[in-house]
């Protein structure tokens, strides 16, 4: 029984951050765009850093 | 031989001071005497080990090279599947997980020359950051048996570090290859997501899942890396861009780089002697005349929820088999964790996954129009004894979990490269480590400036009293 309450209550924790947020979304945001993150941020790390 | 590293041996070898069976020889000698005690690998494989050294030294005599790492032993952590052995994932079922294709990496090191010495122990499905294992034994620290080796890439850590294998693979989705890199005292990268193919590599987290090089130095697991990188058709998620040379970036020089230490959450509540450690390793990196500053993040920690809630949610739909008809062979906590995996409704996964694409923007946007990497802590603490793995109700060894690796998830949910670099050891002789994180794909810096550090210091020359 411990476990089970301490269970749903790290559930609801964890879930905490998707009632706080997901809200704010935009209508067009989809997971893809992670991997569009990524690439953006390759592109733009070409010639940031001073190289060796 | 324990003081070889990858680069080292494979040299020696080319330069036929070594050869590829009395290196081979030399590791499996190692296992045999020291592996009783340390628990790194789950399958030794002393033939097939043996033939192929026996294959690529005759191949030399002929003046046949392969690669880089031509006759180099190394292990790889058993959720990379490899034909002819057996993969248990950390599980006491081997027969369940069966392959439907070689490993990408392990294929391509193998290409390159490296031994196969066997199958690296790891917390069982890759979840737990400690490195403890009831069916195959707790992975101990080879500093302080008795200790975590941290996990879930356990025996991967104690075996590079112990020297019974010059360099390994682990997999990372949550901090499984930095965690032991630092419990042990080693060099581990976690690349950029899709950098290295996972084809071939039991999942945890589609999502979150990097597989990566550990080894002794920067400099190896840059040889390492280059090998390992790059597009496989196998697995849709890799990148297609060209790898860049990776060895030529490390020339020690990181004048003008500009470094950001965290000023929130990666500092609060970790050992006093890890903040003093990494502080003092910043400083070192400003020694080098890089522009070192404090900078405050985008809250790493909603970035931690959702990562956490996107390999839940993955991981319980990839074992829901498993959980279902065979709970009684999953120890208590990791089955704790696929239930609570199963809890979590569609739509907070998919929102979690719409969020991770905002946060990561806003995160690589503006962190790096401010630094060129950061550094880190790695582990919060030096690692604990395995005690505090195992010992005490299921809810609280999770939450002690999820304390242990809330300074590497972060970078999962990012898919940032993370680069994890031994700096010393606390007061009870248990290594210390801090970590440099680049944008996207800059693998390059990030090991540049691991490298610079390693270069400016000599703590990673140290052994660890075994023999």
């Amino acid at each position: 029984m411990e476990e089970s309450r301490a269970q749903q209550a790290e559930v609801a924790a964890l879930l905490g951050v998707i009632e706080r947020m997901a809200a704010d979304l935009a209508l067009a945001e989809e997971p893809s765009r992670f991997i569009a993150a990524l690439e953006a941020g390759r592109a733009a790390a070409e010639g940031a850093a001073p190289s060796a | 031989m324990t003081g070889w590293t990858v680069e080292g041996l494979a040299t020696a070898i080319r330069e036929g001071k070594v050869s590829p069976v009395e290196a081979t020889q030399e590791c499996l000698g190692r296992i045999g005497r020291l592996d009783g005690k340390l628990r790194a690998f789950i399958t030794v494989d002393e033939v097939g080990a043996l033939a192929t050294a026996r294959r690529l030294e005759a191949e030399q005599r002929r003046g046949a090279w392969r690669g880089p790492l031509h006759g180099v032993p190394l292990a790889f952590k058993d959720l990379c599947f490899i034909r002819g052995l057996p993969t248990s994932c950390g599980t006491r079922t081997s027969e369940y997980f069966i392959a439907e294709q070689d490993c990408t990496a392990v294929a391509r090191l193998a290409a390159a020359g490296a031994v196969t010495l066997g199958k690296l122990n790891m917390t069982e499905l890759a979840m737990g950051p400690f490195g403890d294992n009831a069916h195959h034994g707790h992975a101990q620290n080879p500093w302080r048996p008795g200790h975590c080796s941290g996990g879930s890439s356990s025996g991967s850590g104690v075996a590079v570090a112990a020297g019974l294998a010059l360099g390994a693979l682990g997999s990372d989705t949550g901090g499984s290859i930095r965690l032991p890199a630092a419990a042990c005292g080693i060099v581990g990268l976690k690349p950029t997501y899709g950098l290295v193919s996972r084809a071939g590599v039991m999942p945890l987290s589609w999502s979150n899942d990097h597989v990566g090089p550990m080894a002794r130095t920067v400099r190896d697991c840059a040889l390492l890396l280059q090998v390992v990188a790059g597009r496989d058709p196998l697995d849709a998620t890799s990148s297609p861009h060209p790898v860049p040379e990776y060895r030529a970036a490390l020339s020690g020089v990181i004048r003008g780089l500009r470094v950001g230490v965290p000023e929130n959450y990666f500092f609060q509540g970790v050992h006093p002697e890890v903040e003093a450690a990494v502080r003092e390793a910043a400083e070192v990196i400003a020694g080098l005349s890089a522009q070192v500053s404090e900078i405050r993040l985008p809250d790493p920690q909603t970035m931690s929820d959702v990562c956490n809630i996107v390999s839940r949610s993955e991981g319980s739909t990839i074992h829901a088999r498993l959980l279902r008809e065979r709970p009684h062979e999953v120890q208590p906590v990791v089955r704790a964790r696929l239930e609570l995996g199963l809890q979590i409704p569609a739509y907070d996964y998919l929102q979690a996954l719409r969020l991770r694409a905002r946060l990561a923007r806003a995160f690589i946007t503006e962190v790096f129009a401010q630094v060129d990497v950061l550094v880190a802590p790695v582990i919060p603490e030096p690692a604990p004894p395995l005690a505090h793995a195992t010992e005490g109700p299921v809810h609280e060894l999770v939450v002690r979990q999820g304390r242990f690796s809330r300074l590497t998830r972060p970078f999962n949910g990012l898919g940032l490269p993370a680069l994890s670099v031994p700096c010393g050891f606390s007061s009870a002789g248990l290594p210390l480590a801090f970590q440099v994180v680049g944008r996207p794909f800059d693998e390059a810096t990030v090991l540049r400036v691991g490298e610079a550090y390693q270069r400016a210091t000599d703590g990673h020359t140290r052994r660890p009293p075994l023999d």
